[in-house]
């Protein structure tokens, strides 16, 4: 019974939260040719153009503070939306050696033509994509399920080691520990067959990620990130990420092979 | 001098597009207005197809099929799958591929940037604000 208020009371908190962005979202203006900004432009239906992938024009992030998880740590479940999503910048210059530096200098020659991601191939870890992911909890394992580049996810697990004999693989191992109240994420075990950003950054088989996420309030997600790798940076780099809450998205089905027409029209030139 | 062309070739040598650069696929200096009926809308990913069919002053019909969004970002800016319907009239404002090939089924093929519809209602249809490409 109790179950059922919960889950009737979670899908009215959905409609009422569907309908509240309607007034939100006014009817659009014609004449707004190039100002495509996404901001002010009409849907089909008679709403404001919301950007399919920030969260610009949604209502801000829910207040309150971060919940917790029945065993006492913070809960970082959701649906969460880039909060400062960029396609290259990973805070900075990357310190790459000079062999990395040429191959992402040749990727940007060829405007991205070869990225794996024009190829529905995941983005591995930790590039990120202008799409939502979500995070379920649970004692023994975290699990992130990622709506794009395809539906891929990644299984941080909080109750055994790194696992010495695995293949590599595109989105790495990931031994997860709560250090207080941050996730400390620790992903090894990659091929090198992904683009660390849009820019065609590369990175060997030795990458090593750790992220540090924390919720410092119900509505954020904020990760720092340090990627080390011997065999294509110069030293360590770390960058922060921040992440938003969406009280009113879930991650939708995004079949990228369906139609990928462009994968022999990507001329790069 | 050489700095500030190196950041600025940072900031918009590749531009961002949420499944592949436009700069790869479309070309930025071949803008086409294409008014004419929808075809057909094809929801299907990574992106939807709108397809428009038009007429030249000859009367000759060409049929364009222009890139848009997926459908899941398109959902969350306000379309549906059913938003655009065969006989509508519209007009695209967009961006020609650089392969000038027809795609097999033989349309014409492009990049929508900007969809007017009949009652003058202007529809951003490019993967996102932030991608980077041309009419953002």
């Amino acid at each position: 019974m109790i179950w059922r208020s919960i889950s009737s009371f979670a899908a009215a908190s959905a409609v009422v939260g569907m309908l509240s962005l309607a007034p939100m979202r006014s009817v659009a203006q014609s004449g707004e040719k190039g100002n495509a900004k996404g901001k002010n432009l009409g849907g089909p239906g008679g709403v404001i153009a919301v950007n399919g992938v920030r969260d610009e024009n949604l209502p801000p992030p829910p207040e309150g503070p971060a919940p917790r998880f029945y065993d006492g740590k913070p809960d970082l479940s959701g649906v969460w939306l880039s909060g400062n999503y960029s396609f290259s910048s990973m805070g900075g210059a990357l310190p790459l050696q000079p062999w990395a530096q040429k191959v992402m200098e040749d990727r940007r020659a060829t405007q991205g033509r070869d990225d794996p991601e024009a190829k529905c191939l995941p983005a591995g870890v930790p590039r990120i994509t202008p799409y939502p992911f979500k995070i379920i909890q649970a004692p023994k394992v975290i699990a992130m399920l990622f709506e794009g580049n395809v539906h891929s996810y990644r299984q941080l697990f909080l109750d055994r080691g790194h696992d010495k004999d695995l293949d590599p693989s595109w989105m790495g191992e990931s031994i997860a520990s709560w250090q207080g109240n941050t996730l400390v994420v620790d992903t090894v075990n990659f091929n090198d067959k992904t683009w660390l950003n849009g820019a065609g950054a590369p990175h060997s088989d030795k990458l090593h990620v750790t992220e540090r996420y924390s919720r410092p309030d119900l509505g954020h997600l904020d990760v720092e990130i340090t990627m080390e790798d011997p065999g294509a940076f110069t030293k360590p780099h770390t960058f922060k990420r921040s992440h938003v809450l969406s009280a009113t998205w879930e991650i939708h089905e995004y079949v990228c092979n369906e139609f990928n027409v462009d994968v022999d029209r990507l001329v790069g030139r | 001098m050489r700095v500030l062309a190196a950041v600025l070739a940072l900031l918009i040598g590749l531009p961002a597009f949420a499944h592949h650069s436009f700069s790869a696929e479309y070309d930025a200096n071949k803008p086409v207005n294409i008014k004419g009926v929808v075809a057909k809308l094809a929801w299907v990913n990574p992106h939807a197809y709108i397809y428009v069919d038009t007429k030249d002053a000859s009367g000759k019909v060409s049929r364009y099929a222009f890139e848009t969004s997926s459908p899941n970002a398109l959902l969350r800016r306000g379309w549906k799958r059913d938003s655009l319907k065969e006989g509508d009239e519209i007009t695209v404002d967009g961006y020609l591929a650089k392969d000038p090939r027809p795609l097999t089924d033989g349309s014409l093929h492009g990049n929508a940037r900007l969809v007017t519809m009949a009652n003058g209602k202007t529809v951003f249809a490019g993967t996102s604000a932030d991608d980077g490409g041309p009419g953002k």
